[in-house]
């Protein structure tokens, strides 16, 4: 089986915000980034994905498994990481590991103390007097202990310092080396997934505006740069959104070799990093 | 879902340790049996669903293996466990005391835990987080505050329902109250699980 995440045509519906028709593949044994300004609909996305809510229309299937047969299958297959707090705040880290360990058949608890340790995590110390870093250091280390194949974490990087963030990625990257591991996860910060991801799905107003791996993204969209008077309504189709200053303009396309026939050399094209796709993006979709 | 319900202990370690003297004051004071017994069972019950309350709690708890149908159903269970439990510690509490009490003390202290848990409860799930457990206490307080009008206007001006009270017998009685009050406990347990089946957090 190739997807770990299935979602097909999936909507959900709130006052003001919904989530459209996602249909959102995952691959195993690959990291795939979720990316997104904030409000785009990511959060709500995983929440489908973790049953915290159920679509109005579509499917959803992890591991080809439905929530509506085999919830706990399907959760005892998954650890999880949420931006916020989500244990007890009074609590201390071992009492936690005593409420959550005995939901989990795999729950190991030798793997639990290494993490403890590496991250040098306080036992005995109420959860609410974690610094930031320590609490997302604490979810993962209840995330990775029991053996889970699928990683699901909404903004893990959020609110962290550069240095944690860093060893956070070189720990999934540590964790991608078992190849029957999937990690899924949300965050703002593209910089992010440069360094491990294989895939990179974005979502828009509520809409999945692509879902590729990174080396396709690399290949199908790049920056234009060129003199205005280059512009007219045929070239412009060229283009996802063009942003005009009297210097010239700067587009982001996601042909580029229709960019290529059309404007020649006449351009500069240059590589379109994620950050300038969801800038570009954010303008809207211009062509049809 | 013996690990839900074993959750509360872990969860409320250190109110735990304020029950006994709690329990001891009443007793100090003298309070009727019957409310004695109805002030320990809503103990640990009650202060679950304040934490439970939470929508932090909630994401937990739906992350991790379970489903929305245990998770309620561990909470009316649970609430039945850690009702005998007290009763339990709050007998030995009496005896301790020589405080004198009856089977039917324990009966009735039970039976409205269980018919005050089965209003409530559902309520927990309709009001917003942050209300619910004052909502609860106050109207808690003015329950017992103004049963005892009741029950003396009910004295007064019900005499036919008096009478045949006092003609049922006793166990045609007791038989009917526990039925009476296990209906409305399934009732209430069908309405919170229909509810939050749908919730989303």
């Amino acid at each position: 089986m190739e997807n770990v995440v299935e979602l097909k045509n999936v909507t959900k519906r709130f006052k003001g915000f919904s989530v459209n028709h996602i249909n959102l593949q995952v691959k195993r044994g690959f990291v795939t980034g979720f990316i997104g300004a904030n409000g785009a609909g990511k959060s709500t996305t995983i929440k489908t994905m973790m049953n915290l809510l159920r679509p109005d229309a579509g499917e959803v299937k992890l591991f080809g498994l439905d929530y509506k047969t085999h919830e706990k299958e399907i959760k005892q297959r998954i650890g999880f990481v949420y931006d916020g707090n989500i244990f007890f705040e009074g609590l201390n880290l071992k009492d936690i590991k005593r409420i959550v360990a005995p939901a989990y058949k795999r729950w190991d608890d030798t793997i639990f103390y290494q993490y403890v340790e590496q991250f040098e995590l306080p036992l005995n110390k109420a959860i609410k007097t974690f610094s930031k870093g320590m609490q997302m250091k604490a979810s993962l280390a209840i995330a990775l202990s029991h053996q889970a194949e699928l990683i699901i974490m909404d903004e893990p990087t959020a609110g962290l310092d550069p240095i944690f963030r860093r060893e956070l990625l070189d720990l999934l990257q540590e964790l991608m080396v078992d190849g029957n591991r999937t990690i899924f996860f949300s965050t703002h910060i593209t910089t992010d997934l440069d360094r491990i991801a294989d895939y990179i799905a974005f979502i828009q107003k509520g809409e999945l505006v692509f879902n590729q791996s990174i080396h396709d993204v690399a290949e199908n969209y790049a920056l234009v740069k060129g003199e205005l008077n280059l512009l007219d309504r045929d070239t412009e189709k060229a283009f996802v959104h063009v942003h005009r200053a009297s210097t010239g303009f700067e587009a982001l396309t996601d042909n580029i070799k229709a960019a290529k026939n059309i404007f020649g050399d006449t351009v500069i094209i240059e590589r379109a990093s994620l950050e300038d796709i969801m800038y570009y993006f954010k303008g809207g979709i211009h062509h049809a | 879902m013996l690990n839900l319900i074993k959750r509360d202990v872990i969860l409320q370690k250190r109110q735990l340790l304020l029950f006994i003297p709690f329990i001891l004051v009443f007793i100090l004071l003298g309070a009727p049996p019957v409310l004695i017994f109805l002030v320990a069972s809503i103990f640990i019950p009650f202060n679950t669903y304040a934490y439970d309350e939470k929508v932090e709690t909630n994401i937990l708890l739906n992350s991790l293996p379970y489903t929305r149908t245990e998770i309620i159903a561990s909470r009316y269970l649970g609430a039945i466990v850690y009702m005998i439990l007290s009763i339990g510690v709050t007998s030995l509490a009496l005896l301790a005391f020589n405080k004198h009490f009856t089977v039917s003390d324990i009966a009735i202290g039970s039976g409205l835990f269980l018919l005050f848990a089965a209003l409530t409860f559902p309520l927990f799930q309709i009001f917003k987080q942050g209300y619910i457990t004052t909502v609860i206490l106050i109207s808690f307080i003015l329950l017992t505050w103004i049963s005892r009008p009741i029950a003396l206007y009910m004295n007064e001006h019900l005499t036919t329902i008096i009478d045949f009270v006092d003609n049922t017998s006793v166990t045609v009685l007791y038989t009917g109250a526990t039925f009476f009050i296990m209906l409305i406990y399934i009732i209430s347990w069908g309405i919170t699980h229909s509810i939050y089946q749908r919730k989303v957090f």
